[in-house]
């Protein structure tokens, strides 16, 4: 019984986020409001108040929701053992498509950059985004692609930095534009950390990874 | 619930003591007793589980296929162009092949009962199944060229990947597979990639290969 309340629940949270995210995807933070929301959701104001206390709450749950989503669909990357600059490469492009064409996604990344100052949780999911590529910066430290002197953290950095800054100077909304701007920006960071006689074969890569995304790209 | 997992676990035992002794000493040297006392059971466990030395096998092959087809799927379910994940398909599955257990015996029995064996002939349709589809896909994305069989490029591709795991095997106890995987796809590239993307692909296969070499696999 109570394994069947908990799942009601769960499916009217789950409701209630999708609804938020359409909205939190198309307008900025301080522009959504709770009714809205509601009117999206189709639920009852007492039952959104049972899960969010406030817009905040929703919009935060919103964000740890998508960073959990991000993180496993990143273990799945991992998985396909390829080298660590291609897994690397693959990352940055598998998350523009979903910012591309996930409504969630799209919020998650949009509120990480609105809300995120307060309360450390940008500091947090950021610093998780620079950990995770440093460890695989290192692992192409260890593959001979990436010079060995590089500070694996340093590029873990630059990359998060470089993907969070192409948001606000290219346009996500526009998939051909944003994978080109993409493509540029590896093109041009490339020589910065990785070994001369590997750099053709990796813009090679990209090229193909471009072509790939901008068959791939759905907008919503 | 407690029961039928003590059943499953009885069941396990009773296969990892087989993949044991079929990896020491081989198939045909190994009988049920054997099986029965290096697993510590009883006769009748085990005939619970298993009528034959052959259903035996029979789930073995079967396991050990799903292992190797996960792991090929696993690389192929994604978004990269086919050819690169057929490619790198071929290397990881290589690699299980020499580090997982059942994976390495359930290919040799296959081997052994490719003839007769139902599980036998379906791993085999599956594999070639599967390889030919992202053939077919591969031709579509301009890597592989236009005027190729997918079945046909398929089936070569599946044989030389089988061949290259029986040759190793039989010259060096399988220690120089990797190497005789990466002279298979040297042959093979310049025949059936598109002139394109060939340059891109000598370039592919020589990293696969180098991280791939004992060399970088011991780190």
């Amino acid at each position: 019984m109570t394994e069947q309340l908990d799942k009601r629940a769960d499916t009217t949270r789950l409701q209630i986020l999708r609804a938020a995210s359409r909205q939190f995807a198309r307008k900025s933070y301080s522009l959504v409001s709770l009714d809205d929301i509601l009117a999206d959701a189709e639920v009852t104001k007492g039952a959104m108040y049972f899960h969010f206390r406030s817009k905040y709450a929703l919009a935060s749950a919103i964000i740890e929701y998508r960073a959990a989503v991000a993180r496993a669909s990143v273990d799945q990357l991992l998985a396909r053992k390829l080298s660590g600059l291609e897994t690397m490469i693959d990352i940055s492009f598998f998350i523009a498509l979903e910012d591309m064409g996930d409504e969630t996604a799209r919020a998650g990344l949009n509120l990480l950059a609105s809300i995120g100052r307060t309360d450390g949780l940008q500091a947090d999911i950021l610093g998780q985004w620079v950990t995770a590529f440093a460890a695989i910066a290192g692992k192409a430290v260890k593959d001979g692609d990436i010079i060995s002197d590089r500070d694996p953290e340093g590029i873990g950095s630059l990359l998060v930095s470089m993907y969070l800054g192409l948001r606000q100077t290219s346009n996500v909304a526009e998939p051909d534009r944003f994978l080109r701007d993409l493509e540029k920006m590896w093109a041009l960071v490339l020589p910065g950390f990785v070994k001369h006689d590997r750099i053709d074969y990796l813009n090679q890569f990209i090229k193909r990874r471009t072509a790939v995304a901008l068959k791939n790209a759905a907008p919503f | 619930m407690v029961r039928q997992a003590r059943s499953e676990a009885t069941r396990r035992k009773i296969i990892t003591s087989a993949v044991e002794l079929f990896n020491e000493i081989g198939y045909p040297a190994t009988g049920l007793g054997d099986i029965i006392e290096r697993a510590q059971m009883t006769k009748g466990a085990l005939y619970y589980h298993f009528d034959s030395k052959e259903s035996l096998a029979t789930a073995i092959i079967e396991e050990g296929t799903a292992h190797l087809v996960r792991a090929f799927r696993s690389i192929t379910d994604s978004s990269a162009p086919a050819l690169e994940s057929i490619i790198h398909g071929v290397f990881v599955v290589t690699d299980l092949q020499s580090t997982d257990q059942i994976a390495r015996s359930g290919t040799q029995l296959l081997r052994a009962f490719g003839e007769f064996n139902e599980a036998a002939a379906r791993t085999y349709g599956g594999w070639l199944a599967e390889m030919t589809e992202r053939t077919r896909q591969a031709i579509d994305e301009g890597d592989l060229r236009g005027e190729l069989d997918p079945q046909a490029v398929g089936e070569t591709i599946l044989g030389s990947m089988l061949g290259a795991e029986l040759l190793a095997n039989a010259t060096s106890a399988g220690a120089d597979v990797l190497q005789r995987v990466t002279r298979m796809w040297k042959v093979l590239l310049p025949a059936i990639v598109s002139r394109e993307s060939l340059a891109y692909f000598d370039e592919f296969l020589a990293r696969e290969s180098l991280r791939h070499s004992p060399a970088s696999l011991a780190e």
